[in-house]
Order: structure tokens, then sequence, then C-alpha cells
């Protein structure tokens, strides 16, 4: 069982490793840095330029580069950030946190209401109510992502319940602890909304074709056929049985985690992620791009890893197979 | 090709809905790139057919719209001065399908403009920006996964065709690719560039770098078919006959992988339209003056456009008929197919 | 008679990974050897897992044995290069046990019919459609069925339309992979006698592969059992099943439904 883990780990690893070389060539390779903008202010002299530049390390060739950034990710430092004068983690970490709090609380949201969701419209199939549900979930995926994420904020413009945009109000410092939650809270209630309205119909459709799936299955209907019934046939028998699928899927919501919501972080101002590595990018602030892409992929690949891990665990079939490897 | 009757009524629905973004210079009334400074932020003016004494006219008119009192960008009607529309007018000129010159207009209206969607800041007509843009945005949507599919029946097949160690290379780069956040890599080769990237060179690295970025989960698809259809008894049938290789896979296992492409296609061209409209949006795809659903929807991101023009927003829902198009198109082909396979829409699926 | 097939010290082996985790090898024929000659039957009986269906592939030369050879047509089928390979194909022509796998179920039965005579390219298009109808005649069935799939198509007509199929381009030797099992045991008789009927209108010569003793016994001259990739016995069918000298035959032969085991019937020549 060891085994299974560290070869997945190991394989991880290895991925993770790969998409950082490739996220280095590519954007190091693209023309264009950070001080090409200074180079055009005729006020800065090329003098300065090109020391700001050696200073950087922009001059060596690109293993040196690379191995230099290596130095600094064991360091803990992620490379140095041109705008913010600072080295990369703390600034994506910071970012990352908020990002964090809208994208888990998504998530859990989301399947928390897709499961059961899914699970009763599974129950009922063909039949009027799941009807509704499949209707419900065709309807808001034709939304798009940036309709439904703009349309929020139009509503919250007209009618004011919910505030545009941004984490926290203008005077935020100055509220109690309570006042503080509140407002927090408040802001937080567009974002999770347009993140679980986008990923809520997927979603549901996934449980639902999982559990009707296994809901049709033989060794179902030989269990009713033994007495067995109601709650205990289904999470005790139908549920394990559709996992499989889900739980691959849960991995992939663990994995987008941290690149999901960019278009939402943007569109309402949020001070995550995403808009932040945004700015990088338009700014060309090369180590910052890198560090955040190294960062969504690392939850990209925890994400699968722990699906490998939890399918390990749940599904028997794939410990005999490779157990005994 | 025996189409099953759900697939094709779908296809028709498409069909139409893109011949009339393909025609998009006689469903528009102007050019998208007019100017009208006079009327910036016009609302939309809305059809009638009853007029103030309540009598009906059989062609719908438009009334003026004139400023309001005591505000700068206030518009009200004015009843005092309607325009019928005129239908098959003769106006600005433009080139039919990207070719036919032609000045043949839907519709019009006698000394006024109509603008059935309202105006942007530099009075341009929203619908006709919003038909030309979805040529711009469909066309990136249906290129780019073109790229993708060819790509990726390429691979897939050759991978699961011939195994050994070009399939394991090849899945080792498929993960790769499924691994990396393409979104942000997207951002970066774009926004990398130099500034001053003309309109079209932008569009096509963008539908290059976004078809060539989404091979991997079509490739992964078309390779389990070719796997499970090459130990198919009708292929070693075919070889009893004297088939070669060449024959085999053309015949008879790349004909299985068709389907699956098709339906692959009706999910990526929405995903891929939808990546469009998001990297238009934010600034980094389709530049300004050219129209994309995309760069139709950024000047919202100013709260002052957010707060008095509504109607700003209405290009955000161009592509509903589309995307619900699709996605019977995609429901109506995997009826018979197998079960849903995992797939991401909209932003993440490029993760 | 003439000797049509002559098998010597067939081996196969595949290598695999078993679930102690070890590499294993799998010899799915260990040492086979047997002669058909032109104009009989030879039934080759076995449990599941003997060896008969990866035995079926190398006759039919779509699998290459690990050693060994197989005469015929005064060539060691098994060491030619794949271009040799590819013209005796067709003089050995497989049936598949099921026609719903075999049968590419996209494609209208005309279209399956004349797809060997497209392959081997040397007749006109007019000819190869004559060619097919008067196949569907000879395994029994009617014209129309040309325009359908194999879908709209019973189990029985499937397989009459695979053994159409096979004789398209007039081969030498039919092997039957277990031909029958996946049909309905009725119908089952009734391809049996389609197979019959061939046998005695066009002199074929066949190997058929089965689990199913009473069908050897109703189709074949002479009997070859298989167990663990081994010839286990043989000889002439009556001979062996009157008398069967080892524990596998024994178990087979009790296996026959005590209906069919009252007189054989004679094969019909």
């Amino acid at each position: 069982m060891m085994r299974y883990f560290l070869r997945r780990l190991a394989h991880a690893f290895l991925l993770i490793f790969g998409v950082s070389i490739l996220a280095f060539l590519f954007t190091t390779l693209a023309p264009g840095n950070y001080f090409d903008e200074m180079r055009l202010n005729p006020q800065i002299a090329p003098e300065t330029v090109a020391a700001l530049r050696a200073q950087y390390q922009l001059d060596r060739p690109l293993p040196e580069r690379y191995a230099s950034w290596v130095n600094s990710l064991i360091h803990g430092e992620m490379g140095f950030s041109f705008a913010y004068n600072s080295p990369v983690a703390p600034l994506l970490l910071a970012r990352a946190r908020n990002t964090l709090l809208l994208t888990v609380t998504a998530t859990v949201l989301a399947w928390g209401i897709a499961l059961p969701l899914g699970v009763w419209s599974a129950e009922r199939l063909g039949r009027f109510p799941d009807r509704m549900i499949t209707w419900g979930t065709a309807a808001l995926l034709v939304i798009p992502d940036l309709a439904l994420a703009l349309g929020l904020l139009v509503l919250a413009v007209r009618t004011g319940w919910f505030p545009t945009g941004g984490m926290a109000s203008v005077d935020f410092e100055n509220f109690s602890f309570l006042h503080k939650l509140q407002d927090l809270g408040l802001h937080t209630v567009l974002p999770i909304l347009a993140l679980v309205l986008s990923a809520l119909p997927l979603l549901v459709r996934h449980v639902r074709a999982a559990v009707a799936e296994v809901l049709g299955a033989p060794f179902l209907l030989a269990a009713q056929g033994h007495g067995i019934s109601g709650r205990t046939l289904l999470y005790r028998y139908a549920l394990p049985a559709a996992a499989n699928p889900l739980i691959s899927l849960l991995g992939f919501s663990i994995g987008a985690l941290l690149s999901g919501s960019l278009l939402i972080e943007v569109v309402m101002s949020w001070p995550g992620l995403g808009p932040f590595l945004l700015e990088a990018i338009l700014a060309r602030d090369l180590y910052v791009v890198i560090g955040g892409v190294l960062f969504s992929t690392i939850f990209l690949v925890a994400g699968n890893f722990l699906a490998d891990v939890l399918l390990y665990w749940a599904d028997p079939r794939i410990r005999t197979e490779s157990g005994s490897r | 090709m025996r189409i099953q009757r759900n697939v094709a009524r779908w296809l028709v629905v498409l069909g139409v809905l893109h011949a009339i973004v393909a025609c998009a210079g006689f469903f528009a009334p102007y050019d998208p790139a007019e100017q009208d400074r006079k009327s910036p932020y016009l609302p939309p003016m809305r059809l009638h057919v009853v007029d103030g004494q309540g009598q009906f006219h059989a062609r719908p008119f438009v009334y003026a719209f004139r400023l309001r009192e005591g505000t700068f960008d206030q518009y009200e009607e004015d009843a005092g001065q309607s325009y019928p529309l005129t239908f098959f007018v003769s106006g600005a000129g433009y080139r039919l399908l990207g070719f036919l010159p032609c000045r043949l207009h839907l519709f019009g209206a006698e000394d006024s403009r109509v603008y059935l969607l309202g105006t942007d800041g530099y009075g341009r007509d929203q619908w006709s920006r919003l038909l030309f843009g979805g040529q711009v945005s469909l066309l990136a949507g249906l290129l780019g996964a073109g790229i993708t599919l060819s790509l990726g029946l390429s691979m897939g097949a050759a991978a699961g065709y011939y195994g050994g160690w070009r399939d394991d290379l090849l899945m080792r780069v498929a993960e790769l690719f499924l691994a990396l956040p393409w979104l942000y890599l997207l951002f970066g080769v774009r926004a990398f560039l130099p500034l001053a990237v003309r309109p079209l060179a932008a569009f096509f690295l963008i539908v290059a770098v976004i078809g060539a970025a989404g091979w991997a989960r079509p490739a992964r698809l078309v390779r389990a078919v070719v796997l499970s259809a090459k130990e198919r008894d009708f292929v070693r049938a075919a070889r009893g006959f004297g088939a070669t290789d060449a024959y085999v896979l053309r015949r008879h296992i790349l004909p299985e992988a068709g389907s699956v492409l098709l339906t692959q296609a009706a999910i990526l061209v929405p995903q891929y339209v939808l990546a469009e409209m998001t990297l238009s949006f934010l600034g980094l795809g389709v530049p300004e003056p050219v129209a994309s659903w995309g760069n139709l929807l950024s000047s919202l991101q100013q709260y002052s456009v957010l707060v008095s023009y509504w109607w700003m927003y209405l290009p955000a829902l161009a592509m509903v008929p589309f995307f619900l198009g699709y996605l019977g198109l995609a429901s109506s082909l995997q009826e018979r197919g197998p079960a849903y396979k995992i797939e991401r829409r909209g932003l993440g699926s490029l993760t | 008679m003439q000797l049509l097939i002559k098998a010597e010290n067939l081996v196969k082996r595949y290598a695999r990974r078993n679930r102690g985790g070890a590499q294993e090898e799998l010899r799915a024929l260990d040492g086979v050897s047997f002669e058909v000659f032109a104009g009989t039957t030879l039934a080759v009986v076995g449990e599941s897992g003997s060896g008969k269906s990866t035995l079926a592939l190398c006759l039919a030369c779509l699998e290459e044995a690990t050693s060994g050879s197989i005469w015929f047509g005064g060539k060691d089928i098994c060491k030619i290069a794949e271009k040799e390979r590819r013209e005796i194909r067709p003089q050995i022509q497989l049936i598949f046990q099921d026609p719903a796998n075999s049968l590419n179920p996209r494609w209208e039965a005309i279209g399956i019919l004349t797809e060997p005579l497209i392959l081997q390219g040397r007749i006109s298009r007019e000819e190869m459609k004559e060619r097919a109808y008067s196949l569907l005649e000879r395994v029994g069935l009617s014209a129309e069925i040309a325009e359908r799939l194999p879908g709209e198509l019973s189990g029985g007509q499937r397989q009459r339309l695979a053994i159409a199929r096979a004789l398209a381009l007039e081969p030498k030797v039919l092997v039957l992979d277990e031909a029958l099992s996946a049909l309905d045991c009725s119908v089952q008789a009734q391809i049996a006698n389609v197979l019959l009927e061939l046998q005695s209108a066009l002199g074929m010569t066949c190997v058929f592969i089965t689990h199913d003793l009473g069908m050897a016994a109703h189709l074949a001259d002479e009997i070859v059992v298989m167990g663990g990739g081994r010839i286990v016995e043989q000889g002439r069918v009556e001979e062996v099943l009157r008398e069967p000298r080892e524990q596998i035959t024994r178990r087979l032969v009790a296996a026959v439904p005590r209906l069919a085991r009252a007189p054989m019937a004679p094969i019909g020549r």
C-alpha cells in the first residue's frame, strides 16, 4: 500500500517539476520583460536599466536562472517580484488565502447541494422532479461564467443589497469585530454565489448520472430481493458503488481551488490570486507569474493525487490489483 | 452516415444561428466601427406598433431620443418624432461571407438611426457590433476546436494503434499538458508579446494557443476508442481478408473515433468561445476597434458604466442561444454513447 | 487424401503480470501437432482456457506462434514475411464466436460482404454485388438482408452473414472458433446444418473449435482434445467418443446432454 502511495507521490513531484520547467521556458522565452517599459522611458538612462537587469540576473543563461530560481524555491522565496520589490512567496500566499476563502466555501456549498440533489434526481429518474432538475441545470449551464458574474454585479448595483466588489468596505479598520465579520460576509456573498452557480449544474449532472447508473444495476436489485431497502440500500449499497467517478470529480474540484475563480475575482475585484497574477502578467513580473503558475499546478496535481488516494481507499478493486504488485 | 433525428434537429438550430452571424452584414443595419459621437450611450430603442393616439401601424417604428431635462446622459422617447422602419435597405457596404461586396441590409430607418441594443461610449450601434463580434468569437471557437481535435485525433490514434513507447511517451506528455494551468500560460504568452500587435495576429495567436493547449483530453478519448476498436473481431476479420494497417485505421477504427470527436467538438466550441470572450474582456484578446463578444463587455469593468448603462450587459447573453444549441447537440450525441465523461466547461477546462 | 495443414509443435507464450506481482509466462499453446486433410472437418475440443482460440488465430495467420510450424500450401506460414502472410490469409478464413463483435455494426450487410472482395480488388463492382447476393443465398439468407445493419438481424442471421463473408474469397480452409456457442440451441442446429451443407456442396475443409462435444460429433470426422495448451487425445471422432481415454475427454463426454448421446447421426456425405 505504501508503495502505491510513494509511486503516486513521486509521479506527482515529477509532474510539478516538469511543469515548472515548461512554465519557465514559456515565460522567459517570450519576448519582452519587465524592464521594457523602463527602456521606453527617455528619462531613465540605459545604463540604469542595464544595471537593474543585471541585478535581477536577466542577462544570465536560462539554465542558470532556473537553477537559482529552484534555489530560492528551497529557501521558501520562489523568486523575486520586480514590481513589489519583495520575494514572491509571501505575496502569493497572502493572495492565495483570499482566494481559498472563496473557493473552499463555494466548493463545499456546491457539493453540499449537488450530492443530495443529484441523488434525489437519480432516484426519480425520468419523472417530473428529475426533468425539472435537468432543465434547471441546463438553464444554468448555458449562461456563460462571464455573463453570470457580470449579471450578479449588475444586480448588486441596481438593488444595493450587496457591495459591488472588493473584499472590505472603506472603513473596515474601524469596525467592531462582529461588524467586520458581517462586512466580510456580505462581500463574499456575490462571488461565492457566482462560483456555486457556475459549478453546480455540471456537478449535479454528474452525480445524477453516476447514481442513476448504479440504481439500475442488477446487484442492487438482488439486494432489494434480500429485503434490504430504503436508506440502507442507498447509503450502504448504492452510493459506495457510485463513488468512483465522483471521487475523480472531487479531485478536479480540489485541483481547481486556486485557478477556477480567476474570472470571478477579476470581475468582482476580489483581492485574490487571480487579479494579482493578471496584474503581474500585464506588468511582465516574471517570477510572480511563474510562481503563480506553479502554485496552481501544485493544487491541480495535489487534487489528482488526493483523488487517487481516496480511490485507493474506497475501491477494493484497485487495492487488489496493485497491492499484490 | 445516418444521423439521428435529435442530432439533426440541433444541427439545424445551430446552423441557423451560425448563418445569421455569418451574414452579419445583412442583419446589422450599420457598420460596427461607425461612430456617432452625438449619441453616446443611447439606451435600446423600443419598437412600437401602436402610436400615441392609439393607432396601429403595420410597420414598426421607433421614437427619437431626447435628453431628459437636467441630465446629461438620461434619455427619453420623444413621442413627437417617429421613424418607421424600412426593410431591405441599401446602406453601408460590407462583404457578405467575407468576399461578396454587398449593400443590402435587412432593416433600417429613414432619416434616423435605429439602435436595437443601444450604443456604446463612441456611439457605435451595439446590435451591429454584436453580430460582427459574433463572427470573431465564433470563428475563434470553431478554429480552435478544429486545431485541438486534429491534434488530438492524430496523437490519440497513433498512441492507441501503435502502442509501445509511442503510447507511453504520448500519455506522459498529455498528462503534463493536462496539469498545466493553461489559462495563465495563455495570458502569459499573450501578454508577453509586443504591445502593438495587430488584431489579426492577436486573433490567430489566441486561437492557436487555445487550440494547441487542449489536445490532451480528446487525445486520451480517441486513444481509448482506438484501443478498444483495435481488439474488435471485425478488425481481425478485415486483416484476414488481407487488409493493411492503413485500411483498418481508415475504414474501421477512425469512424469509431468520429463520434467521440463530434461530441468533443460540441463541448469544446462553446468552451473556446468563452475563453476568447474572457481574454478579450480582460484586454488580452482581440483588441479594439475590432468587435468581439468579449471586448464588447470590457467597458463594464468601469463602475459608472455598470451603474448607468445596463444595456451594455446584453452582449453577455448573446452566447446563450449558441450554448443551448451546442449543449443540445452534445446531449443528443451522447444519448447512445458512453456515460458522461468528466468535462469542465469555461475556464476550468483549460487548466 | 491430400494433407492440407500440418501443425508441428506449436508453442505460443504470452508474458503477463499475475496477481503475485511477478512476470509470468502464459503458455497458451504448449507443443501442439496435428494434421488436417482436405475435405474433412477436424474438431478441436477442450474446456475454456485450453488454448483453442489461440490455435484458431495462429491457423488463420492472425497471430504469430512463438515457435513451431504450420505447413500450408508448401510453406511454413509461421515463418514467412508479413507481405506473404497477407496473401495467405484469404485462404484460411476465420469465423468468430460472436457475430455482434465480428461484424462492423455501422456497416450494412452488403458492405460487410463485399469488403473482402474490395480488399482483394480483382473483380468489378457489379460482379461484387452479384457475388454478394449469391453468397447470401448460399447461407440461406434472403436478398433483402443486404440493406440491413447487423443490429437489425437476429443472432442466427448474423452468424450466417459472417459465414457468407468468410466464403467470399473462396478459402481453402474455414476455421470456426466457437462459432455456434453464442447462439440459442435451436439456432445452433440451423447453422450446423448450413455448415454441413457447405461441407457436402463445396467439399470445404473445416477446423471446428468448440467445447460442445455433441456438436463436434455431429459435424466432424477427426477430433483433437486439448487441455492446458497440449493435445491430450486425438483420433477419429466415433472412436474417441466411444472410448475416451483421458480424464478431460471423459468429462467432456459426460457433459453432453443424454439426448444427444443416443445414436449419433452419421456425418452426412
